[in-house]
């Protein structure tokens, strides 16, 4: 109800709390519950973000008891939420949790779920409204479609869907599972997540460009020499290498996340922050990407190396990774934007695993002063600035600038202004799943993935992989814990420029 | 030297000092937060204080009047500096405190605003009730972008709340009592559109916000809503012709909270002034 129906709304900054509803959760024992749905859920609760009326159920095919499913969410939660424990807040989350044992392709046990899901509108009030959460490999996403689609009645209530990534391996398959989707939800129901819109420091790039006037008119090529964005991990597949022998950097980095940060560091300012404006503009972007050409796109496997100090395997030494893989563990490419704004400015991006350590940062990096009087500092003393977004860790902005060392002369040195998220605001930054999963609860679909931009973030992935399709590489071609192979050096050396020193 | 000379060499030294721990500091404002604190003020002003330099890196100045000492200015200057999660550095606040003797208190401003921090908002936590029409308050409204008060903590309401609304054009203003009885408001308001005609409002709780709770109640449904109360030192029971409402969830926030949550805060609040006007 809003403030003009009800005059003591008003005024009254109360919290975003979502209408009652009931979550079901598939794969419910997986890894991503215990790590970050649980520890999410459980934070939200901790800031009474979530409705009074709510209930939890947990689909899995693991054989265990609500009361065991309960115990092993407690631990989870103790083990990885960023709030402290506390006892009445976790009871008041447990009282809500029931957990259905089942195949997702039985019948019975999806009628059991639904049975579920009424006792909880009688017994808890969650009025019909349904969250459905897949957590679960994208090999049992069309059977669980399928299922909750036949189930879908007319009753009260809406339904919400959130998809966890991967979202297809390539456009084909992509477009399959969109029409799955389609055949039964409208695309206001569906909730693509891609965890990277959740995170406090990516959302902060919209405040940073539209709300600050002395950015947007330097936001150009006319101003920004070029752009770089870095997916780094240190961390190698992970006990993931079932998952990762099949994607590649490519499909588990690039085509969502990079694509995305792309997304946000070209669009147009959008008329308004509501769902549709942002992904409108979002998806103008991504259709006016592409690469200028294969050799524009470089590919990379690391080989054994040390990270951290300590030593650590090639990727073809990890568990259930084939001996002669190809899977690409280092992506690297210039891509360029079509459009009035960025026409011939690249934007070099870099994705890779075993890397020299772990960084998601977006530099923009400014055409050089023009003609700089000092002599003492002519040539490369002078640096061009750059502003830096940390997208994590070090959560923040810096900007490089060039100025003068005290004492005798003019002698310039580049320093950082910094600005620290956690110095200005030091209420602790939300976990993305936290704001993601309140977001789809309150039906709120702006930092969640459309179809378009699924549709066009494949188009372009599929160009790319069209191409290595003609070529084997010869990998390993780089050392873990070094920042990618030397072809990754030659494409960005070729343009004259060079990656950002770390 | 002059006492703003003096504040500035301390903070210099102390910054000094800071960085030479081998421990990068990062010097991060918000806001000035300037906070007057009569004696009996003083202690409770401070532990409010530890608890919110933490949420707000800000530069604070404390302001204690002294008005019955001869004539002088004391300063007291501290860094307060925290470890921030996941790097090797620590955010420091600054915290400056003047003990303002004689007539000394009653001209703040000049010593103020030479050290507000430029371009970024003032606060002004006022603690008891503000000395209506004196020259010290008269100087602070005309220095500060918001003023903070606890309305719980003057004896003289409800008519005091005439003498507040008459700053409601000068500064931006904020009541701690209203910031406290927000989840209740929360919770009559989810009684809509059965509360539409309610005659009484019944509170259990300190008087200024029963008295904030039931103009604010008053002026958004535009009637007569007569306020019985029982004293008590926090809010405990609302109920609504006779009706218990749903107490909110969880305990009532701490006097750091609540600050906390005033100081992110911008602009007048029409219906806070509404409420008060209706008190």
């Amino acid at each position: 109800m809003s403030a003009t129906e009800n005059p003591l709304l008003e005024g009254l900054r109360l919290r975003r709390t979502p209408e009652p509803c009931a979550l079901v959760i598939f794969g419910a024992s997986g890894d991503l519950t215990q790590r970050k749905l649980f520890p999410a859920l459980y934070s939200l609760a901790f800031r009474r973000l979530l409705p009074e009326q709510f209930g939890i159920v947990g689909v899995a095919r693991t054989e265990q008891t609500t009361k065991e499913w309960t115990a092993a969410m407690k631990g989870a939660v103790q083990k990885h939420s960023r709030d402290p424990f506390k006892r009445d807040v976790w009871s008041a989350l447990a009282d809500s949790m029931t957990y259905v044992a089942t195949d997702f392709a039985d019948d019975h046990g999806e009628d059991e779920v639904l049975e579920v899901l009424r006792s909880l509108d009688a017994d808890r009030g969650t009025a019909g409204n349904r969250v459905y959460y897949l957590a679960v490999p994208p090999a049992a996403f069309e059977t669980i479609v399928n299922e909750l689609g036949e189930r879908r009645g007319g009753g009260d209530g809406w339904t919400r869907l959130i998809v966890e990534k991967p979202f297809g391996h390539d456009h084909a398959s992509a477009n399959e599972l969109n029409e799955i989707l389609q055949q039964w939800f409208r695309e206001d129901e569906v909730f693509r997540i891609d965890h990277y819109l959740g995170k406090e420091t990516v959302q902060n790039m919209l405040a940073l460009r539209f709300a600050n006037g002395i950015f947007e008119p330097i936001w150009n090529r006319q101003f920004i020499d070029h752009v770089q964005i870095t997916v780094a991990e240190s961390i190698g597949v992970e006990g993931r290498a079932g998952f990762y022998e099949s994607a590649g950097a490519v499909r588990d980095i690039f085509q969502n996340h990079l694509l995305q940060l792309i997304a946000l560091t070209a669009m147009e300012p959008p008329i308004d922050f509501t769902a549709d404006s942002v992904r409108n503009e979002k998806v103008k972007v991504l259709r006016s990407l592409h690469t200028p050409g294969p050799k524009s796109v470089v590919r990379g496997q690391y080989g054994r190396g040390f990270v951290e100090g300590e030593e650590v395997p090639g990727y073809r030494d990890e568990p259930d990774v084939a001996a002669e893989s190809t899977t690409e563990t280092f992506v690297a490419a210039k891509l360029y934007v079509d459009n009035w704004r960025w026409a011939d400015t690249p934007f070099y991006v870099r994705a890779g695993k075993r890397l020299a350590r772990r960084e998601t940062t977006i530099a923009i990096q400014f055409q050089r002063a023009p003609h700089p009087p000092f002599a003492e500092i002519a040539g490369d003393g002078l640096r061009p600035n750059v502003l830096l977004i940390h997208v994590q860790p070090d959560e923040g902005v810096s900007l490089a600038i060039g100025a003068k060392v005290p004492g005798q002369g003019m002698s310039i040195r580049t320093v950082h202004m910094d600005f620290l998220y956690g110095g200005a605001f030091r209420t602790g930054l939300p976990e993305a799943y936290e704001r993601l999963i309140l977001d789809a609860m309150l039906g709120d679909a702006t930092l969640f993935t459309r179809a378009d931009e699924v549709d066009e973030q494949w188009e372009l992935v599929d160009s790319i992989v069209a191409a290595w399709r003609r070529d084997r590489p010869v990998f390993p071609n780089y050392e873990a814990g070094t920042w990618g192979p030397r072809s990754a050096d030659e494409l960005i050396h070729r343009d004259g420029r060079s990656w950002r020193r770390h | 030297m002059s006492v703003v000379a003096d504040v500035e060499r301390k903070l210099g030294e102390l910054r000094e000092r800071e960085a030479a721990d081998g421990t990068p500091d990062l010097r991060t404002s918000v806001m000035t937060h300037v906070a007057w604190a009569p004696p009996r003020w003083a202690d409770a002003a401070r532990s409010t204080l530890a608890g919110l330099e933490e949420r707000h890196p800000s530069r604070t100045i404390l302001l204690f009047p002294e008005p019955r000492r001869g004539d002088s200015i004391d300063v007291t200057v501290s860094m307060q500096c925290f470890a921030m999660p996941g790097v090797s550095q620590e955010v420091c606040s600054e915290v400056i405190e003047l003990r303002l003797g004689g007539t000394r208190a009653q001209a703040p401003a000049s010593i103020v605003q030479p050290l507000l921090i430029s371009d970024l908002p003032t606060f002004c936590r006022w603690r008891g009730e503000p000395p209506w029409g004196e020259s010290e308050l008269e100087q602070l409204v005309d220095v500060c972008d918001r003023l903070v008060v606890d309305s719980s903590e003057w004896t003289g309401v409800p008519a005091a709340y005439e003498q507040l609304a008459l700053l409601f054009d000068r500064v931006a203003v904020s009541d701690i009592a209203w910031g406290r009885a927000r989840e209740w408001r929360g919770r009559l308001a989810g009684l809509w559109p059965g509360i539409e005609k309610a005659e009484r409002l019944s509170v259990t709780g300190p008087k200024a916000d029963a008295l904030l709770l039931a103009g604010w109640l008053g002026s958004r449904l535009r009637r007569e809503v007569a306020l019985t109360r029982r004293s008590a030192k926090e809010l405990t029971r609302v109920a609504v012709d006779g009706v218990a409402v749903d107490a909110p969830l969880g305990g009532p926030p701490t006097a750091s909270d609540l600050l906390s949550a005033e100081l992110d805060l911008f602009g007048r609040d029409p219906i806070y002034e509404a409420a008060v006007k209706a008190a």
